[in-house]
């Protein structure tokens, strides 16, 4: 119960403050954000943007953890965790493809460039796609889960291609690509301390909301099979 | 049985009904047409017709590859398979088959395109060589498990590009980088990293298919 | 007073549609999370008997 009033307050100041506090050349006082070349006053996305795309990989990772755990223990429940954490995945990666394109609109000029990060995250939508489509095209509990299993982890090995070494050889607009003479990585870009807390408080908190979110979802998923089967 | 024995079996029934090099000449001969006639008399870049060719070789790959494990449950022949050779066997028997066509197919393709398409011009052959081989045993190993999961779902058809586009892209991309720049230079330095992702997707995907073909084919 | 102070400040009306929003979710969860433990009880207690 007490968590759960922390994660609300957390998230609620996270919006307060990602929201509001201004955006000035040379900050003075802790609650005003440094001036990002470039980037102005719609910094402030990223409280929202990368902690969505940072979920999207999570889920994504707890999906192919409770897959591996599936094939050798063949315990449904594991499919089922697989499953939720999947479909929470998915709904994260429309978040931050939609909110990386808005951002993109106003920071780049164009909604979509093919950035490398950019492609990745379609990937990763394509991959959760075809994860459903399989799942939806077998009826047998068991074959369902082993095939869903084994295609969402030949998926993972795939993935850190995307998410880690491509951004980083090829060139693009995101901090962190080859051509990013900042030198930075995503995180330490030009932040200063109470940006940089206020980004590390969004990212806990979004964590524990994707936690919560999948212990739902995993249990009512949970429930209706095990209805399913006392009524059938 | 050896994978050997099944690739001779598998060699033996195609040559008798040639479906899947029928439908694949076929299948190639309408790519590279509607593409040459979208294109008309417009010049195109090399760069597109760079990735253009790896378009053909995607869907050609598409349409003809998936038959490995369909046309076993389509005769029935499933649990014959099952009972005389050991998964490992099998995979490494279907992975053989796929590879001679996959080699088979994309030479075809590269000899026509370089023929119909004035654009595509390799300066550096051995490195666009490189590239080739390294991709078509990706494609065939990536294209032979996908397979093998489409033949126990119950829509196989339209599942196969679904399930294996995600898979292949990052194969494709670096594939499509690696033409750009054999057609670009004609030097090696600049390629490494590329040839070596190529490399490692193809030891990645063929240890993961050996490891999870056992949970495919029994069940 | 207020309608000029958000004229000029249009970034509050964003932060207030925004907590609206996320408490709008917090509370949708929180009576899911209600509901599943309610029928989480009725399920295992029909074991207990």
């Amino acid at each position: 119960m007490i968590w759960k009033i922390v994660l609300f307050l957390l998230i609620a100041f996270v919006s307060i403050a990602g929201i509001t506090f201004p955006i000035v050349a040379k900050p003075e006082h802790w609650y005003e954000f440094p001036l990002i070349m470039g980037l102005g006053e719609n910094a402030k996305i990223i409280f929202f943007h990368v902690p969505t795309a940072w979920l999207t990989v999570i889920a994504f990772l707890m999906s192919t953890v409770y897959s591996i755990k599936y094939l050798r223990n063949k315990d449904l429940v594991d499919d089922i965790k697989a499953h939720s954490a999947a479909q929470l995945g998915m709904v994260f990666c429309i978040l931050a493809t939609i909110t990386g394109a808005v951002w993109a609109k106003f920071a780049w000029g164009s909604y979509w460039s093919w950035d490398p990060r950019q492609t990745s995250i379609f990937a990763l939508l394509l991959i959760y796609g075809a994860l459903f489509a399989l799942r939806s095209a077998v009826e047998v509990e068991e074959k369902r889960a082993a095939l869903s299993a084994v295609y969402s982890i030949i998926a993972f090995v795939t993935v850190p291609f995307f998410i880690f070494i491509m951004p980083r050889i090829m060139r693009g607009l995101h901090p962190g690509s080859a051509d990013d003479t900042n030198a930075g990585t995503v995180v330490n870009f030009k932040m200063n301390g109470n940006m940089q807390l206020i980004f590390f408080l969004s990212l806990i908190g979004f964590t524990i909301l994707y936690y919560w979110m999948w212990y739902v979802g995993y249990k009512s998923m949970l429930y209706k099979e095990k209805l399913n089967k006392q009524y059938h | 049985m050896s994978s050997y024995a099944l690739f001779k079996k598998d060699l033996a029934s195609e040559l008798r009904t040639r479906y899947a090099i029928n439908s694949l000449v076929m299948f190639i001969v309408v790519t590279i047409s509607v593409i040459l006639f979208s294109i008309g008399n417009e010049k195109i870049s090399d760069f597109l017709s760079g990735g253009l060719f790896w378009v053909v070789i995607f869907f050609s790959a598409m349409s003809g590859l998936s038959r490995a494990f369909v046309s076993e449950e389509e005769r029935g022949t499933t649990l014959t398979l099952q009972l005389i050779a050991s998964p490992t066997t099998i995979f490494s028997g279907k992975l053989l088959f796929n590879l001679i066509l996959v080699f088979a197919m994309n030479i075809v393709i590269a000899l026509l395109y370089s023929a119909l398409f004035e654009a595509f011009v390799i300066k550096n052959l051995s490195l666009f060589l490189y590239a080739f081989i390294l991709g078509n045993i990706g494609i065939a190993i990536a294209s032979t498990l996908i397979a093998s999961i489409i033949a126990k779902a119950s829509s196989k058809g339209t599942l196969y590009p679904v399930l294996s586009f995600p898979i292949l892209l990052p194969l494709m991309l670096t594939l499509i980088d690696l033409t750009k720049q054999a057609m670009d230079t004609t030097t090696f330095s600049s390629s490494y990293v590329e040839l070596a992702i190529l490399g490692c997707y193809d030891v990645v995907m063929i240890a993961v298919s050996f490891m999870l073909f056992d949970f495919i084919w029994k069940d | 007073m207020l309608e000029e102070f958000l004229s000029k400040n249009a970034i509050y009306i964003v932060m207030i549609i925004v907590l609206i929003v996320w408490a709008g979710v917090f509370g949708f969860l929180f009576a899911l999370n209600n509901r599943i433990k309610h029928i989480e009880k009725e399920i295992e207690g029909d074991k207990g008997k």
